[in-house]
């Protein structure tokens, strides 16, 4: 063990949140540069409780995943009760590209990025498991363009007819209307959304839905693209926590995503169905017209860099506030480290 | 040095030793607090005073991570909060901080409201909430109206953010002007002193021309020149009018716009990226390695039987995107899944044997 930890030298501190402080690191066996997540012991009650779920999760589901847009998980070394994982270190990642008013995103650039989302989902949904944690700041770009899913620490598998799956999970404003309702039982839907969601934020470089609550998440999707009735969304009344809701008529795509082209808007409304079983698969999804119509993808390379090291800076300072309330949300953490001002 | 001191009620003190530079930590309810400078007490809101504890700790050994929390009431606290005082009244500094924090979400311009009264009492609002905050009159009733304020103009509160007022727009225009005008003037100036080199070297030449060919003495000519030179109409003043004619602001917009026409002609609009030929994107279905034979297919499962042999999923369960085809097709694909493998342990007579 010590030699491994003595393996990667620190560079810099990179972010802080509440299970882990991650460190860019120097490879010293292969020169490579890595990002070293040190899994934080918590308190005494939390560390008799043995290793991290968070970390855990992620630990378990890396190891076996192997993929060009999935986030590898390189090493994983411990000291005491410590654990540190060592992941491919990644430059920055959509939501600072989305909120950089100096990028200018072209449609090749969101074909893109999309393109690498969706494939990356594609690979996992086939290994039966669900990210249930997409949104832009969970998509890592590294310095050649390469967009890859991280933050695996809400996944799990899917397609188990007797388990019981908590509803809170995603991001509010990335989780869809079934997770909304209660839904106990669940599949690849819910990442699906989130991508709708995503593809729309990448055109309006605003968050598409962004609720304030559940509920009002919940009106937000309706007043865009209308109340479901139940032939829209067979089941829907069966959901837990189905509430009824005013009748709201749905808002043609093409006039909220003006500058968006037809094959695009095709996309975007299979990923934003209301019905889950409607959605359609990643699969189904990269194999629409909108993917190999041309503008071709941009080449990871060209893609657009965010400028400045000190925007970057203030980004990640924003993201981690975002990121701490979504994961005091999920997993009711302790209060006591919330900062209130 | 810097210390940091606590009190019984959730609050942080930081102070330094230098000069009169003071630290200083925004925390939990703690309004702005100091220290004095000799750090024998430390002063919350100038009213109250506590003891220096005895506590002291450097800051900068709290935030070696970049956060930590308090030593003595456990409260997190994080670096990117504390920042060095600027003014040297610590009312003052409270002051600003506060009004910079609520004039970021109270940020709608005087294009925002029909009259100008409006705007006013808009205006006033914001100096009554920056009093009330500065001065610790009706906190919590301020903050509660801060609160509602936010949420009810939360649109209007981005939309601001991104917006500039007119009058900001106006200054950048009129920079923009400014930086024009000195940048033509310089590029007159060099004309001018060319022009004036070349007439000067004309003269000169003019000059020689005559003392060499001209019959007339040399003293007559030299006289003669010297006059010429006096009386021609010096041409450069020509274009110094101009100049001041510009920078007086007139025409000075359809300037701008012709000189940006044409540097544009000039530069061509945008950097034009390398046009490379990019290959269309064409789907590839992911390879997976089951070392088993293949599972059945989608219809296969739904034609031939496969699902009498699962639970059939609830209205719920179908109504939260679970259906029992999901199921079916994980457990056949779990079946499959392995079947060939062959440990590498064994060595190839064993695997030899099992085929």
């Amino acid at each position: 063990m010590d030699e491994k930890q003595k393996r990667y030298e620190k560079i810099d501190f990179l972010g802080e949140g509440q299970f882990a402080t991650v460190y860019k690191a120097k490879d010293v066996v292969t020169g490579d540069i890595v990002a070293v997540k040190k899994i934080k012991v918590g308190t005494r009650t939390e560390a008799a409780d043995g290793i991290n779920r968070t970390a855990l999760r992620e630990i378990k589901l890396l190891q076996e995943l192997h993929h060009e847009n999935i986030i590898g998980l390189l090493d994983v070394f411990g000291q005491r009760s410590n654990v540190s994982l060592v992941f491919d270190f990644m430059d920055t990642d959509l939501e600072i590209v989305i909120k950089d008013n100096k990028v200018v995103l072209t449609p090749g650039h969101i074909k893109s990025y999309t393109v690498q989302t969706l494939q990356g989902l594609e690979y996992l949904h086939q290994h039966w498991i669900l990210h249930r944690d997409m949104k832009p700041n969970n998509l890592l770009i590294n310095e050649q363009g390469v967009l890859k899913l991280g933050d695996f620490g809400l996944a799990k598998f899917y397609g188990s007819p007797t388990r019981i799956y908590t509803h809170q999970v995603v991001t509010r404003w990335y989780r869809c209307p079934e997770l909304l309702f209660g839904a106990r039982q669940y599949g690849t839907g819910v990442d699906i959304w989130a991508v709708g969601c995503i593809l729309a934020e990448l055109l309006l470089r605003v968050p598409f839905l962004p609720g304030e609550s559940d509920l009002d998440q919940l009106s937000r999707i309706f007043q865009v693209l209308g109340t479901p009735s139940d032939e829209d969304w067979p089941g829907l009344k069966a959901l837990p926590d189905y509430i009824q809701f005013k009748q709201f008529p749905a808002t043609p795509l093409k006039e909220i995503f003006i500058a968006a082209s037809d094959d695009l808007l095709d996309l975007m409304s299979q990923l934003l169905k209301m019905d889950p079983l409607a959605r359609c698969s990643t699969t189904e999804a990269l194999k629409m017209p909108y993917f190999s119509n041309r503008p071709p993808p941009t080449p990871g390379p060209q893609l657009p860099k965010p400028s400045t090291a000190s925007q970057k800076d203030e980004a990640e300072k924003e993201q981690k506030s975002l990121k701490r309330k979504i994961q005091m949300e999920s997993s009711g953490a302790s209060l006591a480290k919330r900062l209130v001002f | 040095m810097f210390l940091i001191t606590l009190s019984q009620r959730h609050m942080v003190k930081v102070a330094s030793y230098f000069g009169n530079e003071i630290v200083y930590a925004k925390h939990v309810q703690a309004e702005i607090v100091y220290a004095d400078n000799d750090l024998k007490e430390a002063k919350v809101d100038t009213s109250e005073k506590f003891k220096f504890s005895g506590a002291s700790y450097c800051v900068d050994l709290l935030f070696i991570k970049g956060s930590g929390s308090c030593p003595e009431c456990g409260t997190a606290l994080r670096r990117s909060n504390f920042r060095v005082q600027l003014f040297e009244d610590p009312y003052i500094e409270k002051e600003v901080d506060i009004r910079k924090r609520i004039l970021r979400d109270f940020n709608k311009k005087e294009e925002d409201f029909s009259t100008l009264e409006e705007f006013n009492d808009y205006l006033e609002m914001i100096e009554t909430i920056v009093f009330n905050l500065t001065n610790n009159i009706d906190v919590e009733e301020t903050k509660k109206m801060i609160e509602q304020y936010r949420k009810e103009n939360k649109e209007q509160i981005q939309k601001g953010k991104s917006k500039l007022s007119k009058d900001e727009e106006y200054l950048d225009q009129l920079i923009e002007q400014e930086q024009m005008e000195t940048e033509y003037r310089r590029k007159l100036i060099v004309e001018e002193e060319q022009r004036e080199k070349a007439i000067k070297k004309k003269n000169k030449e003019a000059l020689i021309d005559e003392l060499m060919y001209s019959e007339r003495s040399a003293k007559d000519i030299l006289s003669t020149h010297k006059a010429d030179i006096e009386n021609q109409p010096p041409e450069s003043t020509v274009p110094r009018q101009a100049a001041t004619a510009f920078s007086t602001g007139i025409k000075l917009l359809s300037m701008i716009i012709m000189k940006k026409f044409l540097q544009g002609m000039q530069q061509g609009f945008m950097p034009i990226p390398q046009e490379e030929y990019v290959e269309s994107y064409r789907y590839s279905p992911i390879h997976m390695e089951l070392e088993g034979p293949d599972p059945p297919t989608h219809e296969e499962i739904l034609t031939q039987g496969y699902l009498s042999n699962i639970r059939s999923a609830t209205d719920q369960e179908k109504g939260g995107g679970y259906d029992s085809y999901l199921a079916c097709q994980r457990a056949m694909l779990d079946a499959v899944c392995g079947l060939f493998y062959v440990p590498d342990t064994f060595g190839g007579g064993s695997s030899k044997n099992q085929t």
